[in-house]
């Protein structure tokens, strides 16, 4: 690792200054678990690590009006023992539980996870389905972006030099909608084959008013597929509806070849993923649990 | 530069210089003479680095020594009591470990005692599920786990001072 500055704020005024002052050679640290990697393969440029961990306004969860926002040093552990999360975005909840194993995720944090910009991350399906925001601070003010509008490409975000994210909000979920992670992986500490997460609002009779699919590792970024509400909208869940959401994943899937996995592997296993979590999705909406596979290592 | 570091290690307060790139690993071993953290992948895969940081289980790999200032770090030359006779007083997980065969080359047995005190403290009788969900961040290429699992619900048992009956891994 090459020679390093390390500064650790207490106040998020502190921190913005240093990242200001520094002229884009600091970088934000929270959990660690990429940025240090990166710092010692020599991956990462950076030369000022301005610690947030010492900042209180950056810590902790709140729940407002059936929303939530997190600030940007929750770690995935603290995700995880959230009984009231877990029942309300089970999406978000597993998606945290399947990062890394136990010692990364009492480190790594979820606004650490949407910086680090990876496709394959576990939490960003989850967090694009349940319509995420993200609170930035930066030398031009404050903004406030949908998670969609964050990320440019692996590893790239909207984020200008001195800019950090400040925390993540969820918006209450509607009535009667239901929410779902799915992953592939072969094991517990691999990075996902793919993922994808859902969020299903139902109408009175139980059929889709809106539907929302995200799928990783299925292109530069996460996404969202277009057109799935108007595909799925005032229908039933059924063997045409299920084929019908399995084709468009395929279809909005542009997954690349890999060491994990082939991109025609992960194509088909899009449209496998979008079937499993739709159907949890509307078992966790209606209160009856989908049978079938639990993605658990 | 040399920066001031002040911290808990084994329940003894530390001062120290530190470099600011020095992970919390390094800083361990060579300038605190801990070795029983070991180094492994470097990359927050294998757990065999693993120690406790306020008392949860974090991968020191992947920690600078500073972000440790004013924290409490516990590594696994804790677990033992005082040595008498040249024989270390091991700890009941420890016991648990020798008596169940869980050790074989023993250089992912640190990170997961480590991981298991963890577990045991949070659930005193953790099922199968639990233990292997416990020491999933921590990999060993000899044993493949059975043992290992067996001895942490050895221990769990050895705590409640019960048998090992019915407890299959």
């Amino acid at each position: 690792m090459h020679e390093i500055a390390y500064h650790a704020p207490e106040t998020l005024a502190e921190a913005m200054r240093l990242l200001a002052e520094s002229g884009g050679a600091a970088q934000p640290l929270a959990g660690g678990t990429d940025l240090v990697l990166q710092l010692e393969r020599g991956a990462d440029p950076a030369r000022v690590a301005v610690d947030l961990k010492r900042i209180p306004e950056l810590q902790g969860t709140r729940s407002h009006g059936g929303g939530w926002r997190f600030g940007a040093l929750v770690r995935m552990a603290e995700l995880e023992r959230d009984a009231a999360l877990r029942a309300a975005c089970p999406a978000l909840v597993a998606a945290a539980g399947f990062v890394g194993g136990p010692p990364i995720r009492n480190r790594a944090t979820l606004a650490g996870n949407i910086c680090n910009a990876s496709p394959a991350a576990d939490t960003s399906p989850a967090l694009l389905a349940l319509g995420a925001t993200v609170d930035c601070a930066g030398p031009g003010g404050t903004r406030t972006l949908p998670l969609g509008d964050f990320w440019q490409g692996p590893g790239q975000t909207v984020l200008t030099p001195g800019e950090l994210v400040t925390g993540i909000s969820l918006p209450a979920p509607p009535g009667r909608s239901g929410n779902a992670f799915a992953r592939l992986t072969r094991s517990a500490m691999d990075i996902a084959l793919i993922n994808a997460a859902a969020q299903v609002t139902l109408d009175e009779r139980g059929h889709f008013s809106d539907a929302r699919l995200a799928l990783g590792a299925c292109g530069p970024t996460v996404f969202l597929v277009a057109g799935l509400t108007e595909a799925l909208a005032g229908h039933p869940w059924n063997e045409e509806t299920r084929a019908a959401a399995m084709g468009m994943a395929r279809d909005a899937a542009r997954p690349i070849d890999d060491v994990r996995a082939s991109a025609d592997y992960r194509r088909d296993m899009a449209g496998v993923l979008a079937a499993r979590c739709l159907a949890q999705a509307i078992g966790h909406a209606t209160g009856e649990p989908a049978a079938g596979k639990r993605d658990r290592p | 530069m040399k920066t001031p570091l002040t911290l808990t290690i084994n329940g003894e307060t530390v001062e120290a210089l530190v470099e600011p790139r020095t992970t919390l690993l390094t800083f361990l071993r060579e300038q605190c003479g801990l070795t029983g953290p070991k180094r492994g992948c470097e990359e927050g895969e294998c757990g065999c680095c693993a120690v406790l940081l306020d008392g949860e289980l974090v991968d020191s790999c992947l920690i600078l020594a500073l972000e440790a200032q004013g924290h409490a770090v516990s590594t696994v030359e804790a677990l033992a009591g005082p040595t008498t006779g040249g024989q270390p007083a091991l700890s009941p997980l420890q016991q648990a470990f020798v008596e169940a065969g869980a050790a074989q080359c023993g250089f992912c047995t640190p990170g997961m005692l480590m991981a298991a005190t963890t577990l045991l403290e949070q659930d005193s009788t953790p099922d199968e599920l639990t233990v292997r969900r416990a020491l999933s961040g921590n990999l060993c290429r000899c044993t493949g786990y059975d043992r290992i699992v067996r001895a942490v619900q050895l221990a769990a048992e050895l705590r409640h001072g019960g048998t090992q009956q019915g407890r299959t891994p």
